[in-house]
């Protein structure tokens, strides 16, 4: 997957329609309340018992920013006060209390992020103070694999604070940039300079990160061709080892801080299609490798190698090296994938506070996959990491015949072939060059709870 | 509408006139002319029972005894609790076998059996299959073979092996077990939990997810959740040897 995807304007217009980005299968809206604690407590007894059980991954959440962005759709809160860090660092030490005694001390941590909101919101005293819990209560790998990274809001960080963060084993920092062109960090409420965004990048090489990622965003307000031309020719001069480019998607119906903008301001479809091509073209020019969906990698990051390998997985933290893992969701809307089983933290702070304080899991809602589900997610996961199916493989473990169990699902896609975005083989499922931008309109083929009309308010659009 | 192409280990259920694929006592039967049919006109009580779901108790220690049961699905663990309270696991009985043999020399169960996944039974009046046997010879010789079987089992695992051996073991006469039912001997389900395998193996449970571990770098297995392939079946019968001594 080293060419790039070539870039087809009219079929990604006919083709920009709301659908699922598949972190999971089946996606959040089919979580349901049902899902107790009880349910949970089980799931977790069950995946210790499995004769090698998973390695565990954790997701922190950090929900507090300093201030608002305004193309926001994450869960965060905005606060300069220090003291609602602290207060939220007591309550994620009651729930670590909680859950770690629940899995086998034999089960090693492999993967540790912190999202948000900032991370960063927090001190490096704070973090560490925490990070020392954590290490108390799981049992952390030694690994050199072991990934412990952090999104990182360049322009809350001091000085010393990276070296601080190396000290304390985070190795993969993740930056947010979104576009460098002061017009559209106006109109979008984040002030971000170039010398402060290179100078984190430079602080997390010296202090030997792994890898630094960077997020840019398109079709934002005021975005042009030439100003985000810069921003990716300032962007790949850093260059970090991975970039994500996302599709700024304004649902402002779902996500509240959205409001905040000027709808005036957003480019047209047409602006907005030549921003992608852009980013592709110059990322694939200097070298990028397309991985998938958003992300890009340099050849020699792990990312890359792993997919020529095919061994790239995807969860609720983006494309990873880590082979199936048991995901353990910490904080307010953190959500958890153990066993065959998801379930979601509260999203308000005070019920995941009242729960956790009450010395209850905090569960909001989630579901135990059937057979079918466990099954089509595989294939969509595959889908979305290698973007082909072996269907030799596929049927032996699962124990179906692909194409009788498919074989409503393989007619949708009919119209997907007649376009020349996928080839379907007695053999193989193989995304064509042209349909590597599309993979999750052709995962959607395989979802059995899509419904065309509930996923306009759900789901973002494609592009 | 959703095809799956099933091969985990249930029988093939027979009927009025046939006999379940995996019947522990088919083949005494017919080679004594012995059909199904006739069996009903002896009246032998042969009676499927179940499901039992999972952590469903078929009897407990203690229990009255008066039937052995043939496994026709699922899988059933068979322990006792030791003085201290401690669960000692004594068996695994998969689809065709027998549960219940070693009570025959006691008028009670000498132990407790509880189904780990859906288990299905065909459960046996023991007065009257003793009875049918002293008319069948070759019923009695099968009877005779299968407490025998039973006696044996227990003993494997009593030497002095280490953790790889007893893994291997497992392993062998897992497949050799399967196989002999006419299911697949390299790829199937581990039915049981890790703590059961470890309790039965006297292993601890992080041993016997250790020892897999390494069997499956070495490519001895591929391990997946539950399912379990033997890649290298020579490697681990050479493994096994000493404790399946064959």
């Amino acid at each position: 997957m080293i060419t790039p995807p070539p870039f087809d304007a009219d079929l990604l217009r006919r083709y920009d329609r709301p659908g699922p980005r598949y972190t999971s299968y089946p996606t959040a809206p089919q979580f349901s309340g049902k899902f107790s604690e009880a349910n949970l407590l089980d799931v977790i007894k069950r995946s210790n018992e499995d004769p090698i059980p998973r390695p565990l991954s954790i997701y922190v959440h950090v929900p507090f920013c300093a201030s608002p962005c305004f193309y926001c759709g994450c869960n965060r809160i905005i606060t300069r006060d220090e003291k609602r860090g602290e207060k939220y660092l007591e309550d994620l030490r009651k729930e670590v209390a909680m859950v770690a005694p629940l899995f086998e001390s034999d089960r090693e941590v492999m993967q540790l992020h912190f999202g948000g909101g900032t991370p960063n919101f927090l001190s490096p005293a704070q973090l560490n103070e925490f990070m020392q819990f954590l290490l108390q209560h799981f049992h952390f790998s030694a690994s050199e694999n072991r990934d412990i990274s952090i999104e990182i809001d360049p322009r809350c960080v001091k000085p010393n604070d990276v070296a601080a963060l190396a000290a304390m084993g985070f190795n993969r920092a993740s930056l947010g940039v979104q576009d460098f062109d002061p017009e559209v960090q106006a109109a979008v409420n984040r002030i971000q300079s170039v010398e402060e965004t290179l100078a984190v990048i430079h602080a997390c090489r010296e202090n030997g990160f792994k890898s630094v990622n960077v997020d840019l965003i398109y079709g934002l307000p005021k975005q042009t061709v030439t100003g985000f031309a810069k921003t990716l020719d300032t962007v790949i001069e850093a260059r970090p080892d991975r970039i994500a480019v996302y599709s700024y998607a304004h649902m402002p119906q779902l996500f509240k801080p959205q409001r905040q903008l000027d709808e005036t301001l957003l480019p047209t479809p047409e602006t907005k299609l030549s921003l992608l091509q852009l980013a592709i073209e110059k990322l694939s020019q200097a070298g990028y490798c397309y991985i998938g969906m958003d992300h890009f990698a340099l050849p020699e990051d792990e990312l890359a190698i792993a997919q020529e390998r095919g061994d790239l997985h995807r969860n609720f933290m983006g494309y990873t090296t880590h082979a199936d893992s048991d995901l353990i969701g910490l904080g307010v809307s953190s959500i958890s994938h153990i066993g065959e089983s998801f379930s979601q933290n509260p999203r308000d702070l005070p019920s995941w506070e009242a729960a956790v304080e009450a010395r209850h899991l905090p569960i909001w809602r989630g579901m135990n996959l059937s057979e079918d589900d466990v099954i089509r997610a595989d294939l969509i996961q595959r889908w979305m990491c290698q973007g082909e199916i072996d269907i030799g493989k596929f049927e032996e473990r699962h124990n179906i015949y692909f194409h009788e169990y498919f074989g409503e699902d393989l007619k949708k896609l009919q119209s997907l072939e007649e376009d020349g975005l996928v080839t379907v083989s007695p053999t193989h499922l193989k995304a064509t060059s042209r349909g590597r931008l599309l993979l999750r309109i052709i995962a959607a083929c395989f979802d059995a709870y899509l419904n065309p009309s509930a996923t306009v308010l759900q789901f973002s659009k494609t592009i | 509408m959703n095809v799956k192409r099933r091969i985990s280990p249930i029988a093939d259920d027979g009927d009025e006139i046939r006999f379940c694929s995996t019947c522990a006592f088919s083949s005494a039967c017919l080679s004594e002319g012995f059909s199904k049919n006739s069996l009903q006109d002896l009246h032998v009580l042969v009676e499927h029972i179940g499901p039992f779901r999972e952590g469903d108790h078929i009897f407990r220690e203690g229990d009255d005894f008066n039937a052995i049961a043939a496994v026709r699905g699922g899988t059933v663990k068979t322990y006792v609790v030791d003085t201290d309270g401690n669960e000692q696991v004594q068996g695994f009985f998969l689809p065709g076998e027998v549960i219940g043999l070693n009570a025959i020399h006691h008028s009670k169960y000498p132990c407790n059996a509880v189904a780990l996944d859906t288990v299905m039974l065909c459960r046996f009046s023991f007065p009257k299959m003793a009875l049918l046997a002293t008319k069948m010879p070759g019923l009695q010789t099968q009877l005779f073979r299968l407490l025998s079987q039973d006696i044996g089992k227990a003993a494997l695992l009593a030497g002095d092996y280490s953790a790889d051996q007893r893994m291997a073991a497992f392993l062998v006469a897992l497949s050799r077990r399967y196989a002999a039912r006419g299911f697949s001997a390299t790829r199937f389900h581990l039915t049981m939990s890790r703590t059961d395998i470890a309790n039965y193996l006297r292993l601890a449970p992080e041993t016997v997810s250790r020892v897999l571990r390494r069997f499956q770098t070495e490519g001895l297995v591929q391990v997946e959740r539950r399912e379990i392939e033997l890649s290298q079946f020579k490697q681990l019968e050479q493994l096994a040897r000493p404790v399946l001594r064959d």
